[in-house]
């Protein structure tokens, strides 16, 4: 008898995972479910070209619709998962379908932060995920409009830069010193400070956000220090949490996350996770990682579908993504959770550079701004996790490439 | 009859190498892989970086942007983002010179 996979997530993991079931052969049954009512697509241009209205929604499709119909997969679009029962092997949908699985897949996600502050549910207040999320942005944007976006991490920051590439007005708010302090450090955080400055943000930085006022609509924003920013609408882009709500309470291990192991096998029998909701044992920085970036959700999605075919190898890739902001172009490889010491090739004042998390002489990760050759060429040497002299990743006639050992 | 456009310094782009020549056509890439030259646009099709600015392993070429690969000797995508191939150009060495056809 045939088998059913479902993909709980028709997420780009998901539609993904989809994609590569069929592509490597996988002729059972195969529904694909998903809370938003649109196929799979990706989300990078959400903040960044469709924001701006420079390229239509069907060039983000993972595949056209009807990719579905010809690959049979069966489509429950607009119906979020309910519950994963891994007792009975079944999904339960809302409005009731109860789908009986062989394998599931939760490529769940993640759902955005909403901080405590006070006027949050104000008309004009958003924040960004999905297409909906997106287009609501999109119905505010207009010259000389004012906005205020908090929260400067990699959505606000393209999200400000991307209002005002519409000439928009925009203050930029962030609790900590610098955009991306947590992520990148202070002195990458420095420099795109400065970046957003230099295209006309008024980023106040070291500040909360202490309440929305507004009657009805938001009218401004109120921080912690007692600044009033006036404003027609409001983004906010505080960060997410995994969406792990199907799994819950199942045996199903959570952490951050859902944990899932090298071969994206949660705890129980026959249940799968992949890309944002995924808390993965990485083999090479032998730690847990969880990653909410566009590439993983591809790569993990198509590894996890090998791996429910019994085809499965361990998903050690080197996490890389990038974020556009302006003409800028801003990319990041590896992961780091500290690090002893930043080197720099290259000069953070004139926004080209490649700068290195360096912990042990290990290089963990790599961030670069306007290089992305020399970022690429940093992987390898992430990969390997061997002790590199710090005084030749930053000397410009050394190769990157030739400081990666051979291995034996 | 085809036209040519000359790449003044494309005969200096040595094994493994890669660089980018101002045309009459826009910017016009040439890669060097084993001793042949394979022409191709410059401009990368997802957001525009130039791919002279990447890395050439072998037949690819990998956009210094957002990873995109092709094979020079086709323009087909071979990963990531790039929606279409890139334009590839017949290339004619001759004694000193280089030209592609358009």
């Amino acid at each position: 008898m045939l088998e059913t996979f479902v993909v709980v997530g028709a997420s780009l993991a998901g539609g993904t995972a989809a994609v590569t079931l069929r592509e490597e052969g996988f002729d059972g049954r195969l529904v694909l479910v998903g809370a938003e009512p649109e196929l799979p697509y990706e989300r990078p241009p959400l903040s960044k070209e469709y924001l701006r209205g420079e390229a239509p929604f069907e060039k983000s499709l993972v595949r056209p619709p009807e990719w579905y119909r010809e690959h049979e997969i069966e489509l429950r679009l607009g119906t979020p998962a309910l519950r994963v029962d891994p007792a009975e092997r079944a999904v339960e949908l809302a409005g009731g379908e109860r789908i009986l699985y062989d394998k599931v897949l939760v490529a769940t996600g993640a759902r955005n932060r909403r901080p405590p502050i006070p006027g949050l549910e104000l008309e004009g207040v958003h924040d960004l995920r999905t297409l909906a999320d997106a287009d609501r942005i999109r119905a505010e944007i207009a010259p000389g409009r004012k906005a205020v976006v908090v929260g400067m991490g990699f959505i606000g920051s393209e999200v400000t830069a991307s209002l005002r590439e519409q000439g928009l007005d925009v203050a930029a708010v962030e609790g900590f010193q610098v955009p991306l302090q947590r992520v990148l450090g202070e002195e990458v955080g420095r420099t795109l400070a400065a970046l957003h400055a230099d295209h006309g943000v008024q980023t106040i930085l070291g500040e909360h956000v202490a309440a929305l006022e507004g009657s009805g609509r938001v009218e401004r924003v109120v921080t912690a220090g007692g600044r009033r920013l006036d404003c027609d609408f409001v983004v906010v882009g505080v960060g997410v949490e995994p969406v792990t709500d199907v799994v819950a309470g199942t045996g199903v291990e959570l952490d951050d996350g859902i944990l899932v192991d090298e071969l994206c096998r949660t705890s129980v029998e026959g249940v799968f996770a992949a890309g944002d909701v995924a808390n993965h044992h990485h083999p090479i920085f032998r730690r847990r990682v969880r990653v909410e970036h566009w590439l993983n959700a591809i790569e993990q999605g198509a590894a996890a579908a090998r791996s429910m075919l019994g085809k499965g190898s361990p998903y050690e890739e080197i996490h890389w993504f990038w974020s556009d902001q302006y003409d800028e172009n801003l990319q990041y490889a590896g992961h780091h959770t500290g690090w002893d010491e930043l080197v720099v090739r290259g000069s953070l004042e004139e926004r080209k550079f490649v700068a290195f998390y360096v912990t042990n002489g290990v290089v963990q990760a790599a961030v670069a701004l306007n290089r992305g050759r020399d970022l690429r060429r940093s992987i390898p040497l992430i990969r390997a996790q061997a002790p590199v002299d710090p005084g030749a990743l930053c000397d410009e006639d050394i190769d990157l490439r030739t400081l990666v050992a051979p291995t034996i | 009859m085809s036209d040519h456009v000359a790449l003044r310094g494309a005969e200096d782009v040595g094994k493994g190498g890669l660089a980018a020549f101002e045309t009459s056509e826009g910017r016009i890439a040439v890669a060097n892989v084993g001793g042949r030259l394979y022409a191709f646009d410059d401009t990368c099709t997802h957001k525009g970086c130039s791919l002279s600015e990447g890395d050439l392993d072998g037949t690819v070429v990998t956009c210094p942007c957002h990873g995109g690969e092709f094979d020079v000797t086709t323009g087909e995508v071979l990963g990531g983002p790039p929606p279409e191939p890139v334009r590839t150009y017949r290339v004619r060495s001759l004694d000193d010179s280089v030209e592609v056809e358009i």
